[in-house]
Order: C-alpha cells, then structure tokens, then sequence
C-alpha cells in the first residue's frame, strides 16, 4: 500500500496513545496488519460493490472538536437517553442521560479498560483495512452494560454528528453488553454537513440468554460523505437481535452487519432499505451465522436506485455442521429507475448441515406500470401513485421496527426522498 | 433419518462405484512430459497445422505464462504441476478412412461404456440404426466420423476441429475465440496453447441438422490432460441439438481437462447443448478423480437466437465449470437446465453467467444441486443486466437437497442491473428430503426406496425433461434406473 497512507496513520496511532488505556499493543498490532492488507480494492471480492478509492487517495485526518455546537435534530419520539457525538467525540453537554444511569452502567469507551484490562481482548479487531483501522484509532464510543433482566423499553438513541471536518474522519466504536433476559432498544443516527469527510463506525453488542437488542440505524450523512459501518453482534441462546436500516446519505455508503447465533433458538432479525441516486453507492451486507441447532434468522431488503444511484445488497447465510434445524430466509427486492442506475445483488448461502430449511428470493424490475396506471385512474396524480407504491414496497422492511415514531420517521424519509425525485422529474 | 440412508444409498448407487474404470491398451504416441514453447510447436506440427494457427497457439502460451490460476472458487485440491502432465497424446493408428477400420479393440470400449445412444451399433455399421452421429473423440484425436455424408447432403460441416483448421481455415478464423477470448481465463488461455483436438459445427442457412450431433470425450493414457476444443456455429435460422458425454478409465492420479466450448447462434438460429458428465470422481476417500477445469460459453449474436444448455454433472472429483449465455442479439433466449449430483469427497462449483446485452433477451436458469458424503456443492452464477437491454427476463430457480450431515451445499449468485424495465427473478432453497414427504408416499403404500426414488426424479424433473430422449436414458441411468421404475 501507498507509504504516505501509512506513515499518515502511523502519525495518528501514535497521537492517540494513551488515549484509551490499555488498548496501546492493539493499536500497534491493528496498524501493522492494517499496513499488511490495505484498504479493500475493486478486486475484494467483499468490497466488489463498494467504491472505496477515495479512501485510498488521502490520508483522513482525525476530526477535530468541532468550532461551533452544531444543531441538533429531534429525537424520534421518546427516548430513554440520548449520547451526542460530536466529529467522533462524545459531547457530555449535547448528551442526556435522563435516568439511564440509575439501572444501567455507562462508561465512556475511554475508560472501560482502566479497570478491567483483560477486557481489551473482547474488542472486534476486523479482518479489512477499514475495520483495523478502526481499531487503531479507536478514541470514543460508548460502553453500555444492561444487567440481567432489567428492561429499557424506550429506545436509546446515539447521534454521530460531523460538522466541518473535510478530509477528516471519525472512528467512533460502541460496546453494547445484554445480561440475561434483558432489554435494550439502540437507534443509532448519522448526520453531517457538505464536508467530504468520512465515519468510519463499529459496533459491538452480546446479547446474552434470552435478552434483547434492537438496532435501529438512520443513515443521513452529508452529500459528500464516506460512510463504512459494522456490526457485530454475538447471540446466545433464545436471545433475539432485530435490526432495521435506513440508508440515504452519503456520496459512499456501507453498512455491514455480522450476527453470530451461538446459543440454540437465538433469532437474529435484519432488515434494511437504501435509496441511492445522483452518484451515491449504497452497499448493505449481512452475514448470519448459524453456529448451533434450532437458530432461526430472517432478512427484509428492499432498495431503490435512481439516476446515477447505485444499490447493492450481499446476504451470506452460514449453517455450521452441527447447526441441524436452522431456518433462515431471505428477501431481497430492489427497483432500478433509470438506465444509468444499477441494483446489484448476491444473496449467499452457506450449509453444511442437513436438517436445515434455508432460502433466499431476490427480484429485481421497475414499479408496475399497471399499479400506477389504475391508481392515476383513480384521481391520484402520478408522482403521489410513484409515492405511495414506493412506500409499499418498502414497508416490509420496515414493519418489525418496533417503534411507530421510529417507523414513521422513517416511512416519512422514504417519502421525502420520492418527492425529491418527482420534483427532479418536472 | 431411514429415508436419509436409503437416499445416501441411492446417491452411492448413482456415483459411487465407478463402473467405467478400465485402461485400453493401445499404445499412444506423445508429446514430452510438460508444457514448453517446443510442446506446442510439437502438437501443431503433429496436426499439420498452418502457420497461423501455431502462432496463435504460441501467443496464447505467451499470455497463459503471465496468468495465475484462479483460486476464486469453493474447490481445493493440491497444486497442479503444470510441467508433470502430457499435453498431447494419441491413438498410434493414422485417422480412419472407414469404420470397419476401427479397432475392435476401441469398439470394445464403446461397449464397456454401454453407450445407451445406439452408436454401437452405428460404428458395427448396423442397418436401421437411429440417425445420432459420433465424432468419437478418443484421447484427444477424432478417430471415426459417422453419417459424414448425410451431414454433408444437408449442408452441415461436423467433423474434428484439426481437419476443419485444414479444411475450413476461413470460418474457424472467424469464429475461433470469438465468444471465449484467449486471455479470458487461465484455463482457457492454456487450452488456446494446447487444445489437442475437438468438434467443430456449422450449420448453414435455414438448415435443421437431421440429427443429434453427439461426441464422446473420453480420457485414457495415463498422465494425459486433455484439452478439448469445440467451436458450433449456427448460420441463420438453423437449429442443431449437440449431445456431449464422457467417462474416464479408473487411475490414482488426477487427471486434468480443461476444455473450451464456443457457441456461436446468428439470427433465429438455436443451439441446443446437452452434456452428461460421468468423470471418474475418484475413490471413497476421495483418492484420484479429474480436475475438470471448463469454459463453455455461447454467443447469442443473432436477434431471435436462443442457445440452451443442459447438463447432468455427477463424474469428477473437481468441477469447475459455468456454461454461459452472452444474450447480444435483440429477443435471443438463453437456457440453463443443470443437474449437479456429488458425493463422496468430490467438489463442484459449477452455474452459469446471463450477460444481457441486447433489448427484450430472456434468461431461464435452473440449478438442482445433490450433495453426499462428504462432498462440496456450489452454484454460483451470474445475471447482469447492462443498460442498453432493455425489457430483459430472467427467471432463476436454485435448489439444493442434502443428503448427507456431512455434506455441503452452497448458493453464490449475483445479480447486477443497470436498466429499469428488467424484471429479473431469483430463489433459491435448501433442504433435506421432506419427512412429510416420505410419509405420504409411504401412506399410500410406496417402499421406503421407491418413495425416496420419486421425490429425488422429482427434484431434478425441470431439468431431465430438457434432455434429448437419446439422453434422457444414460441420465436416468446415472440417476438410478430402478428408481425410476417404481416411479413409472
């Protein structure tokens, strides 16, 4: 790989040492393995949809704090808490804790290692040049320790906000810790100015005998933005991960979702929509893996591409030998609008078990011509018939989110982002 | 899990014993041990090739040198030596002007083959033996050339693709490369260097060939890879059905192929490509078999012309093969029908690639994929869509039974579209054999094995229809004929 790119991170590793005690030696060895693989090409087969050469081209700088308090947008109806990250930082000030604290164990990411070292060992390392980097210049996140059985019904929201941090990154990373039978509902918010900047987001969660996480994502990044997320998420037995993604942000957007069912009748529940145009490349991947018998997965994608837009979807399902009585299934659904627009699709699986019930549809066509024509006979005006078919197609991935004000906001984005092409149309 | 042991049973009977594993005797002259500038020279010289024809050969080991094996597919199998394999070997006997020249001793072959297509008879000169004409291909040289003359009364142009570098040097210049390019892959690239010998095809203008073309591929000196080449072109408004089978002698050490078949269809022509695959898979413990390294693609060129491809794999201990559609020619159609059975230690990743490039182009694909013991079972293919096509259909159906714990099967496809009116269709299941199923058969007074029997036939029914009925029974029969039986 390019020295500059290296020696540019090396500088930054070396500024953050100490930053995060405990986590030095990972660094290092997170860098070097970075320096090894690089950042992933046109030629990685896992990154074959993803247009990271800007990555390639510049050294991102850390984010720096940002000059002025940005504005902040509202919560989506009513949260438990919100943590407020400001260019990767977190903003005590921004953030409110409401009564989190008195059941839950917060800490800042910064000193979760002080006193438990050997917990370094737990943190995802990444096997990409995007997620070791990541681990290298790791600085801020949020470490959340949910005890066994209690429940935090209203969600907790975590808002990443970057504000003039051209050619500068964040590598923020979120631990997540569900004690047995609990509860804990996360909507994780990404928004940004114009700046081409980039956030590069992990986050960690186990979720332990029959608890429950929901991971509620609304990805609205700048226009000029990179964007690469994972998750990593381990499930024990009758535990339940449901998540649902919104992508419409960013000029190169990835969100990855890695869910490992360790624990027999865990259930893992991923769902997502991207709408992607003028320029914009929305990626998605999921890899569930099916590591004892009786798991059950399910996976809703819808995405849409428009003019210049490009939607790519990659589900890989893994059934290990012992897995016997897995049931996974998969729908993926895209619309393609215009010719210079392109929906890309590999809906994998995975199995080396033989009692298993595994399936996965994938289609791929434009809005049906025949629905629009019936409704415009109605009275309804084309553009509001593209909408409502629109939020139709999308609402089946939309539709486990537990939260109505969570699933209205969202609905209400898709439908703005329809609006938005119907003008563009006129 | 009785049903399970019955169907693992049945799977074994299908591939397990190699029943075609024998050597004929016959002393072959070869190429020396290896791959070199002077190999190729060695091999165009022995076909009598014209200087053209070396030169591509060198430039296309020129450009296979610079290449790298891919390593891209769910197979493994240890690092071939490129430099310990013969690369050109034949029959010692010159070409046969008649077929009372044959050897007895390769007419006994056929019929240790039990080759169901009656060409026995033919090759014996058999009256009112049905019309399927065999250009046999035995190690890599044509050695008989059947029905030459009713062909040639039609028009048709069917013979080894050496002579027709002699006979026909305009038309293989045209064609030749066309659809696989030299550097296209490195199999390929290595085949354009060392093809020993093939099939080549033309149908002319408006013609129906009055028969099945068939040829019958067939490995046997020891150390031998073989390097097939077909090339069919179908002129305007032809149709031809090609039928391609194959079964090699038993051995210990792996044995590599890596042919290239090109399909070209011009307007309203149809190709109809079938293949059954019954390789040496090699022993229980996964010991020997062939690496069966493939590049079959057809060029849909024409507006209206359709190709379709299908193949029942159940030989070779590794496959690597994805016969494909390049849909140019507006309204052309492309067909995939596969049956892919592995058991023991055998891998296969095979599939198919749709590129659609012309407006209003179709795709069907269907993929039955079989696995047991503790075989390997990929399908991975591709559907693309470019801008310029448009109204393109694809329709894509994968299915996957496993038979076996210990097995594994697997679904990789990819769909990529760049143009709004496409509707493109994909699903893809994964099961074992229903015990619901089983149960009713049985319930209605089905044997454990005939009930077993009929949902497997079941299972690969949409793709065994699409077989030409000289076909239909080597398939049936590799897919178990007692079962199909019971099955009526």
């Amino acid at each position: 790989m390019d020295d500059q790119l290296i020696t540019g991170y090396e500088g930054q590793v070396a500024a953050l040492r100490g930053t995060v005690p405990g986590t030095d030696d990972l660094r290092a060895q997170a860098l070097k393995d970075f320096a090894d693989k690089g950042f992933p090409t046109a030629r990685t087969e896992d990154w074959r949809y993803s247009d990271v050469r800007g990555l390639r081209q510049q050294v991102f700088g850390l984010a720096a704090p940002a000059a002025t308090v940005p504005d902040l947008p509202e919560t989506l109806g009513d949260v438990a808490a919100r943590f407020v990250f400001v260019n990767g930082r977190y903003a005590e000030e921004l953030s409110d804790l409401g009564d989190l604290w008195q059941a839950v164990q917060i800490r800042p990411l910064a000193n979760h290692f002080m006193s438990n070292a050997d917990r370094v060992a737990e943190l995802v390392r990444g096997d990409d040049g995007v997620a070791l980097l990541n681990t290298a210049l790791l600085r801020d996140g949020i470490v959340l320790s949910i005890p066994a059985g209690v429940e935090i019904d209203d969600p907790i929201e975590i808002l990443h906000v970057m504000t003039g941090a051209d050619a500068a990154a964040a590598h923020v990373r979120h631990v997540i810790e569900l004690g047995e039978g609990a509860v804990a509902n996360i909507v994780e918010r990404f928004v940004g100015d114009d700046t081409a900047y980039w956030t590069n987001a992990m986050l960690q969660a186990r979720i332990a005998e029959s608890a429950k996480l929901t991971h509620i994502r609304l990805q609205e990044e700048g226009a000029a933005a990179i964007h690469t997320a994972k998750a990593f998420v381990n499930v024990d037995a009758e535990g339940r991960y449901v998540a649902a993604s919104l992508s419409t942000g960013g000029r190169v957007a990835r969100f990855e979702a890695h869910v490992r069912l360790l624990g027999e009748e865990a259930d893992a529940v991923i769902d997502g929509v991207a709408l992607a145009a003028t320029g914009q490349s929305h990626d998605m991947r999921t890899h569930v893996s099916h590591k004892v018998p009786a798991a059950t997965s399910s996976q809703v994608f819808r995405t849409i591409a428009d003019s210049r837009g490009k939607t790519s979807f990659a589900g890989k399902v893994t059934v290990d030998k012992d897995a016997q009585k897995t049931d996974a299934v998969q729908s993926f659904k895209a619309l393609v609008f215009d010719k210079t627009a392109e929906a890309n699709a590999k809906p994998e699986l995975e199995i080396f078990a033989d009692d298993v019930k595994c399936g996965h549809g994938a289609t791929v066509g434009e809005l049906d011509a025949k629905a629009i024509f019936y409704l415009t006979s109605r009275g309804i005006d084309p553009a509001t018939a593209r909408q409502m078919l629109v939020a139709a197609f999308t609402a089946a991935a939309l539709e486990r989110v537990p939260f109505d004000a969570v699933r209205d906001a969202m609905a209400a984005r898709i439908d703005a982002w329809m609006a938005a092409r119907a003008d563009k149309s006129v | 899990m009785a049903g399970t042991a019955e169907a693992q049973k049945q799977i074994s009977e299908i591939t397990g014993d190699y029943k075609y594993g024998f050597v004929t005797d016959i002393e072959s002259e070869r190429a020396p041990k290896g791959l070199s500038e002077e190999v190729v020279r060695f091999i165009s010289a022995k076909k009598n090739e014209p200087e053209w024809m070396l030169e591509w050969r060198l430039k296309a080991y020129a450009a296979w040198q610079k290449m790298e094996e891919p390593d891209w597919a769910r197979v493994s199998y240890p690092k071939i030596d490129y430099n310990d394999i013969y690369y050109y070997s034949a029959p010692k006997r010159k070409k046969l002007q008649s077929l009372d020249e044959v050897d007895p001793e390769l007419l006994a072959t056929y019929a240790k083959l039990g080759i169901p297509l009656e060409e026995q008879k033919v090759l014996a000169g058999v009256e009112g033996a049905p019309r399927v004409a065999v250009d046999a291909v035995f190690d890599s040289v044509s050695v008989a050339t059947t029905f030459r003359e009713e062909l040639k009364k039609a028009g048709v142009i069917f013979m080894s693709i050496s002579e027709a570098i002699r006979e026909y040097p305009d038309l293989v210049k045209k064609y030749l490369a066309t659809v696989v390019p030299v550097r296209d892959n490195y199999f390929a690239a290595l085949n354009c260097a060392v093809f020993s010998d093939g099939t080549f095809v033309y149908v002319p203008k408006g013609v129906r060939c009055p028969m099945e073309l068939s040829t019958y591929f067939r490995i046997n000196a020891e150390n031998t890879g073989q390097f097939e080449r077909t090339l069919i072109v179908a002129d305007e408004g032809s149709y031809v059905s090609y039928l391609e089978g194959c079964t090699a002698p038993m051995r210990d050490e792996n044995q590599l192929h890596a042919a290239v078949v090109e399909l070209v269809a011009l307007d309203d022509a149809e190709i109809k490509y079938s293949t059954v695959q019954n390789w040496y898979p090699g022993d229980k413990n996964g010991k020997g078999g062939i690496y069966n390294f493939v590049t079959k693609r057809a060029l849909c060129k024409g507006k209206n012309s359709k190709v379709s491809w299908t193949q029942v794999e159940t030989g070779s201990a590794v496959t690597w093969k994805y016969p494909s559609c390049v849909l140019q020619g507006e309204g052309s159609v492309g067909e995939f029908y596969s049956v892919a059975v592995t058991n023991n230690y055998q891998q296969a990743d095979t599939g198919t690639k749709m590129i659609h490039m012309g407006a209003n182009t179709r795709s069907t694909i269907i993929s039955k994929g079989i696995s047991a013991g503790k075989s390997q079972n990929t399908y991975r293919g591709l559907v693309k869509v470019l801008s310029g096509a448009d109204n393109v259909r694809n329709y894509t159906q994968c299915d996957s039974l496993l038979v076996s714990s210990e097995c594994g099967a697997h679904t990789v496809p990819y769909i990529e579209v760049r143009n709004p009116s496409a509707q493109i269709e994909h699903e893809a299941t994964t099961s074992k054999i229903s015990e619901d199923q089983l149960f009713y058969c049985r319930s209605r007074g089905l044997g454990e094995e005939e009930a077993v029997a009929m949902i497997v036939n079941g299972f690969c029914k949409e793709v065994m229809q699409h077989l030409p009925m000289e076909f239909a029974v080597e398939a049936q029969k590799l897919l178990g004929i007692s079962l199909e039986g019971s099955v009526g």
